[in-house]
């Protein structure tokens, strides 16, 4: 007969750490045990990242052998990842000979190259959110897009400061829309979100919900 | 032990008395009555497309990890992951899930196994995949628009952890004139989603799926739960009003402070 001890045990250990980092935040004598617990699931959230690397490279090697028209893509990204990877080691291996940190090709990589990058993108978002503000009432024309839409209008000419923008009551309008009905609205959704958050919390800590396997 | 500590162990204590409540009351009750929520009723209409035309749906879980204030987001997304998996069981193409954290990724693929273990997926059919498929939000999004314009993947439901890089992935969606089913926990990005996809799920919504996808009596009482906490809520913000205009607030802080 095989037994599966797997989800027991696996369940098991998710109750026992949840329910201690729990009792952390209250109780003052599980403060040290929990950072200890935080600690070494922040230690194994990086060996994580490793996995998820091998993950990364295998997706798109498959993609490489596929006949899709992204497999370029694909190609730029795994010889990305190994020359960034490369680099990284040999920054590694001369901090170590030097005996002092002396990572100049990583930061140049991040600063030449990530951050433009991200920084475009960034760019680009900005135009895709005014996209799909603009398409909203092409999407669902009710009551309640409609009221998005002309909200956005108002706060956008608002905050603009050229004419014939200028109009006094269109900052009180504004003003007034930020800190009553969206501040309001806000902090009713951030309420909700937290009571999901917190039955969501207790069904894993109860074993109901298990994300990690059966 | 603080103040803030006993409330928060209050409130944990009354969730759980309450869930618990609610599950024993109803473990015999063959139905619920729920608001209905049209986001999930459309991912129930497209996991029933997707078998009927051979199409698959993909499942995008957001950037978020365990580790933060965005866990709980992500775990949401990797219950209503499990519980599509389930219902696309006799799917010709199961689901594709994709997300832009490492932790999330491996449960992910856990939770894929487990799922399809448990309802016997044979092995001669494609096993659903799970994928990590960038470690930053823009890249994630940046790769998940390939995902999305595969000509196969019929609709696209998005629940985890975004910021208002989710525009990207959301447009792409429409542009493909595939259904766009997403919700997360981050407030501005949930202005961008109900711009943007063709159903939002707004605020609890998100953490509301497993009661709406069947996933068991625990989490229809966590519905009936968070219901009765909001009502004790309304109830405080109310009564706090009401003492402010009365002016008695002020007399009843000066009573706490001992200065009377």
């Amino acid at each position: 007969m095989k037994i599966n001890l797997k989800s027991p045990v696996s369940t098991a250990i998710a109750i026992g750490v949840g329910i201690i980092v729990l009792a952390g935040y209250f109780i003052p004598s599980f403060v040290n045990i929990r950072f200890i617990l935080l600690r070494t699931g922040l230690v194994l959230a990086a060996v994580a990242l490793l996995v998820g690397i091998i993950n990364l490279i295998t997706v798109h090697i498959k993609k490489l052998g596929a006949d899709s028209e992204n497999s370029g893509y694909s190609l730029i990204l795994v010889i990305a990842l190994l020359a960034t990877l490369i680099i990284g080691i040999i920054d590694m291996v001369q901090t170590y000979l030097v005996g002092k940190p002396n990572f100049q090709m990583t930061s140049w990589i991040f600063t030449n190259i990530q951050l433009p990058i991200e920084t475009s993108l960034l760019a680009v978002t900005a135009v895709s959110l005014t996209y799909a503000a603009a398409s909203i009432l092409r999407k669902r024309m009710d009551l309640f897009s409609i009221v998005f839409f002309f909200v956005v209008l108002l706060v956008l000419l608002g905050s603009f400061s050229i004419p014939p923008a200028t109009l006094p009551f269109l900052h009180v309008i504004r003003d007034w829309i930020l800190r009553v009905p969206a501040l309001g609205g806000a902090r009713g959704l951030l309420l909700g979100i937290a009571l999901g958050a917190i039955t969501t919390g207790i069904r894993v800590l109860m074993g109901t919900d298990r994300p990690y396997g059966e | 032990m603080s103040a803030t500590g006993f409330t928060g162990i209050v409130v944990i204590v009354l969730f759980v008395g309450l869930m618990v409540f609610f599950s024993f009351i109803n473990k015999d009750r063959k139905t619920y009555n729920i608001r209905p929520i049209p986001a999930y009723d459309k991912i129930i209409q497209e996991i029933n497309v997707a078998v009927e035309d051979g199409s698959q749906l993909h499942i995008s879980l957001g950037s978020g990890g365990i580790t933060g204030a965005e866990s709980a987001a992500a775990l949401a997304g990797l219950g209503i992951l499990k519980q599509v998996i389930e219902k696309s069981s006799v799917c010709d193409h199961p689901p594709v899930a994709s997300t832009g954290n490492p932790v999330i990724s491996i449960l992910a693929q856990d939770t894929i196994k487990g799922s399809s273990k448990a309802i016997s997926v044979s092995d001669n059919i494609e096993n659903p995949s799970g994928e990590l498929i960038g470690v930053t939000p823009f890249s994630y999004a940046a790769g998940a628009l390939s995902t999305i314009r595969n000509d196969n993947v019929s609709a696209n439901i998005h629940t985890g952890w975004f910021g208002n890089e989710i525009t990207w992935i959301t447009t792409a969606g429409e542009r493909q004139s595939s259904p766009t089913i997403a919700g997360t926990s981050q407030l501005p990005a949930q202005a961008v989603i109900y711009a943007s996809a063709s159903d939002p799920l707004i605020g609890e919504e998100l953490f509301a799926g497993g009661a709406y996808l069947g996933a068991g009596k625990m989490h229809q009482a966590s519905i009936s739960a968070q219901d009765v906490v909001r009502w004790i809520i309304i109830f405080i913000i109310l009564a706090s009003v009401l003492l402010n205009i009365l002016g008695i607030d002020v007399f009843i802080e000066k009573i706490l402070a001992g200065s009377m």
